[in-house]
């Protein structure tokens, strides 16, 4: 097979690889959006000095991170409706899933950030009579934000990744495509491989989008002690 | 009149009895010295009167506020978490590490909490911020972040942050302890010359000489009790324990 069948093949197929690869990016980024507010809520929710808040926060980090994705799309396309007596489309269970265990894994990495900010920052504002609420928010998280970073970066990969999962209830993302495609050609090696390099280059795309991002954001840089401190 | 009462204050720290029945008055107005040997408990002492530690047996009267070990209350009131908190505001905590908050510019430090606890007009605070920060030489360094400055300029923000939430009573966690000897003067100045002014203090600290200069009282702690109180002259320089005077032996 050389390059040139390579590269004829996917133009050939340019539509339904386009196709899948918007699915795709558009699974990831729904259920990352998604699962940065519902982490942020989990964790803060785990903890809360309320015990009501708390056990059900942690039941559900738990159940979210210790269950397959595979499981999780599949119960959630199958077995939830019957609990709630709602339907949803397969693109919708899809995100949903990937929230969920995205939620999880998310919650977790915010909990170690919040918990790695040194307890006198903790005290300093409540000693000068800030609730709760208030220094989470204003001293706490924004420091812990710096250090969660990477480790959110980290969970856009996996995201990104375990959307080729939802092809199971036929969602028609890149990898359901390149099965469709390998039914009409019989060509399974060069398919597969044209999709797996797709996905390796998306991924890369995106963990270089975020560092030069990441590096862009002003506060970034505002923890380096600077060499010429007095 | 008595600012601050304690009463048969028990704190443990799981098996560690840190503070053991202790009885201790503070008049308003009064700047305290505590000194003491480590352990003796005398930064829990202070920690327990910012609600930061919970104690077990007793009670803390602050003005009006009692601190019992199953919550604050005002008469017969318990407080609830808003309301402890605004009790804290009221009291003002320098800690030996400064716990300024790094992400945040000195300006930015010292009106966070006057803007966003107080809800003061940021006009009126950023002024007001201004010029206390003149009065402890770091005007020049309004929009610094923490990170780059000395460790006593550090303190002394940290000092001005306190300050800022006009408190009625004052605690000094060791403010000096973290510093370079030459550092700290600077910073005994600024508590001398701005932090105390008539107001209710207590400084727990190492510094002799400068207890000797500042304080109306000097309370000497040992293995979580008071053994000795009273003006510096007596404790210092007359002291009437055995314990009081091995530690100021130590000194000499």
């Amino acid at each position: 097979m050389s390059l040139e069948r390579l590269a004829f093949l996917v133009w050939e197929y340019r539509d339904a690889f386009a196709a899948g690869v918007l699915i795709t990016i558009q699974l990831s980024i729904l259920g990352m959006l998604i699962s940065l507010a519902g982490g942020l809520v989990l964790c803060l929710a785990g903890l809360s000095p309320t015990r009501i808040l708390r056990w059900p926060a942690s039941l559900l980090v738990e159940f979210f991170r210790n269950t397959p994705i595979l499981v999780q799309v599949v119960w959630v396309h199958f077995a939830l409706p019957e609990l709630i007596g709602v339907k949803f489309s397969a693109f919708t269970s899809s995100v949903i899933a990937l929230a969920m265990q995205s939620s999880g894994y998310l919650a977790e990495e915010y909990r170690a950030g919040i918990e790695s900010i040194d307890r006198g920052q903790f005290e300093a504002a409540q000693s000068l009579g800030m609730t709760y609420p208030r220094l989470m928010r204003r001293i706490i998280i924004p420091q812990a934000a710096m250090r969660m970073l990477p480790g959110i970066l980290n969970q856009f990969v996996t995201c990104f990744k375990s959307t080729s999962i939802v092809s199971v209830i036929a969602v028609p993302d890149l990898m359901y495509h390149a099965g469709l495609i390998v039914s009409a050609t019989f060509l399974p090696m060069p398919i597969y491989t044209i999709v797996a390099l797709m996905y390796f280059v998306m991924v890369l795309l995106v963990s270089w989008l975020v560092n030069v991002l990441a590096r862009r954001l002003p506060s970034y840089s505002q923890f380096v002690r600077r060499p010429e401190a007095a | 009149m008595n600012l601050l009462e304690l009463r048969a204050v028990d704190k443990f720290f799981g098996a560690n009895h840190v503070l053991r029945g202790l009885d201790l008055d503070i008049e308003d107005g009064a700047t305290v010295a505590i000194l003491g040997p480590s352990g003796s408990g005398k930064s829990t002492l202070v920690r327990c009167i910012n609600c930061l530690e919970k104690i077990q047996a007793g009670t803390i009267t602050v003005g009006d506020t009692v601190i019992e070990p199953r919550g604050v209350r005002r008469g017969e009131h318990t407080l609830s978490a808003r309301a402890i908190a605004k009790y804290r505001s009221s009291v003002g905590m320098v800690f030996q590490n400064f716990n300024l908050f790094p992400h945040m510019t000195t300006l930015a430090n010292v009106i966070e909490a006057p803007i966003g606890v107080a809800k003061r007009p940021r006009a009126e605070v950023v002024a007001e911020a201004l010029e206390l920060l003149e009065k402890v030489n770091l005007a020049d360094k309004a929009d610094a972040y923490p990170a780059t400055l000395s460790g006593g300029q550090q303190q002394r923000v940290a000092i001005v942050r306190s300050l800022m939430m006009q408190p009625r009573l004052m605690l000094f966690d060791e403010p000096t302890s973290a510093l370079d000897p030459e550092l700290t003067g600077e910073v005994l100045r600024v508590i001398r010359d701005l932090a105390i002014g008539g107001r209710t203090s207590i400084i727990v600290t190492h510094e002799l000489e400068f207890a000797r200069e500042v304080a109306t009282k000097i309370v000497f702690m040992a293995e979580g009790r008071v053994v000795e109180q009273g003006p510096p002259e007596m404790v210092l320089d007359a002291p009437r324990e055995q314990r009081t005077r091995e530690f100021l032996r130590g000194f000499k």
